[in-house]
Parts: structure tokens; C-alpha cells; sequence
């Protein structure tokens, strides 16, 4: 698994515009399309914010660190953040009605992502949520 | 400015421009309800907007079901790329009323 890229910011939603330009960048340096450039920075963007949003509660001096690796079949994206870790069935989707509020955030990423999953905390603090999509076929 | 109000026709516009996200959000929010408040029907006009997110979304959402119980409209104007891309993704290009141009916004 190689490396691409590594996005350290603080947990603020001014720096949410910033993120989406580099996961943009680096998902044009793995030649995928336009559309799924642009569903996958949402993807990423939808996975910082429920991070700012619940992860650490709108508490901005939280870190979060975006890694983006590619091996032979995917890309691979890191979202780390160091706050109280948190159950894998939060990553649960329910169904529901798109006209009521809440969830839309995490149905989006699952909708565009090929896997969705928690790693298992390397410490007792933090948390490393894996995205998977499948690589062009170029 | 994340978006620009004009008046067209018997409508409020609210141009959005550049990219709505979490950060923006709850300004839009805050005028869309604003619109709604002194009973205008409202356009949302997508031409300058090149992103929006689940929280831009969730509050076209909540001002289109104040919009309906008020019996006021709510129409999503010239959306392409991106965010089109989202409306489809949620099925909800099926619930707003949409228009490829303001000229075919019918008075």
C-alpha cells in the first residue's frame, strides 16, 4: 500500500474547503473521472464533518488527518481523528425517508464507497475510519 | 458572499455561490427560512455553485417541507455537475421541483 498523500488539519470546518482541493488533487493523480472525483470528495468531506460534528462535538483544537493510499485495485482513505472512540455499529445505515433530517451524511458515503469500516484503535484513544473505492480501469 | 438575493418574477432568488458546506450552511439556512418567513415563494439558484454537502442539502430539504405546509414553492434552478450529481444520489431531484433555466421559471 503506497502512500499518496497526508492531510493534517484541525478539526474546524473552515478547513473542510481545503481538505475537499487535496482529496480532489490526489483523486485526479489516480485518474478517475470528474463524476467520481466528485462523489468521492464527498464522501471524504461527509466523513470530516460527522468527525467536527460528533467526533469532537464542534471542539476545534481536535486533530484530523486524512492519509490517501493506492494499491494495485483501490484507493484507500484514512480518516483519523483522537477522540473517544466509537462503536462500529455508529457506521450503521438506516433506512429512512430523505425528507426527514439526520443521516443523510453517512448514507452518502456508503452509497459512493466501496467499503466502509472501522480499523481496530491502535490505542485507547481515536479512531481510524477506512473508505475503499475500486481504481479506474485504465 | 456564499450566496446574492434578487427578485424574479413573484420570487425570492437565492443565488448560491462556490460551495456549501457545514461551514456555510447555516447561513443559507438562515435566509432561505427568512424568505419563507415573510411568505415568498423562493428559487435556488444552482449556476454558481460548483459543491454542496449532506448539510446544504438537509436545509434545502427542511425549507422545502416549510415551503409545502406554508403552500409556498420551492424550485431548484440550472443544477449540473456536482451538485446535481448529489441530487440524484439521494433521489431527491424526484421531490424539488427543478428548471435548467430561470427563464423557464413559469410566473
Amino acid at each position: 500500500m503506497k502512500l499518496n498523500r497526508r492531510i493534517e488539519h484541525c478539526a474546524s470546518t473552515e478547513k473542510l474547503c481545503q481538505i475537499r482541493a487535496e482529496v480532489r488533487q490526489a483523486c485526479q493523480q489516480m485518474h478517475f473521472c470528474q463524476e467520481d472525483i466528485n462523489l468521492i470528495t464527498l464522501a471524504i468531506d461527509e466523513a470530516c464533518t460527522n468527525i467536527i460534528r460528533y467526533a469532537y462535538s464542534g471542539d476545534e483544537s481536535g486533530r484530523l488527518i486524512v492519509s490517501i493510499f493506492h494499491n494495485e485495485s483501490d484507493a484507500i482513505f484514512h480518516l483519523q481523528d483522537f477522540a473517544k472512540c466509537i462503536s462500529p455499529s455508529c457506521l450503521e445505515v438506516r433506512k429512512k425517508n430523505l425528507t426527514e433530517p439526520g443521516g443523510l451524511g453517512l448514507q452518502l458515503i456508503h452509497q459512493v464507497m466501496d467499503q466502509v469500516q472501522l480499523l481496530p484503535p491502535s490505542s485507547s484513544i481515536g479512531n481510524i475510519l477506512e473508505l475503499k473505492k475500486h481504481l479506474p480501469l485504465l | 458572499m456564499i450566496y446574492q438575493q434578487t427578485t424574479y418574477l413573484h420570487y425570492q432568488c437565492l443565488q448560491l455561490n462556490g460551495e456549501v458546506d457545514l461551514h456555510n450552511s447555516p447561513q443559507v439556512r438562515k435566509q432561505l427560512l427568512a424568505i419563507l418567513k415573510k411568505g415568498d415563494s423562493v428559487l435556488v439558484d444552482f449556476s454558481t455553485l460548483s459543491y454542496i454537502d449532506s448539510s446544504g442539502i438537509a436545509t434545502l430539504v427542511e425549507a422545502f417541507n416549510i415551503a409545502k405546509n406554508k403552500q409556498l414553492t420551492l424550485t431548484i434552478v440550472a443544477a449540473s455537475g456536482g451538485p446535481l450529481q448529489v441530487l440524484e444520489l439521494t433521489n431527491l431531484d424526484k421531490v424539488f421541483p427543478m428548471v435548467a433555466n430561470l427563464t423557464d421559471v413559469k410566473e
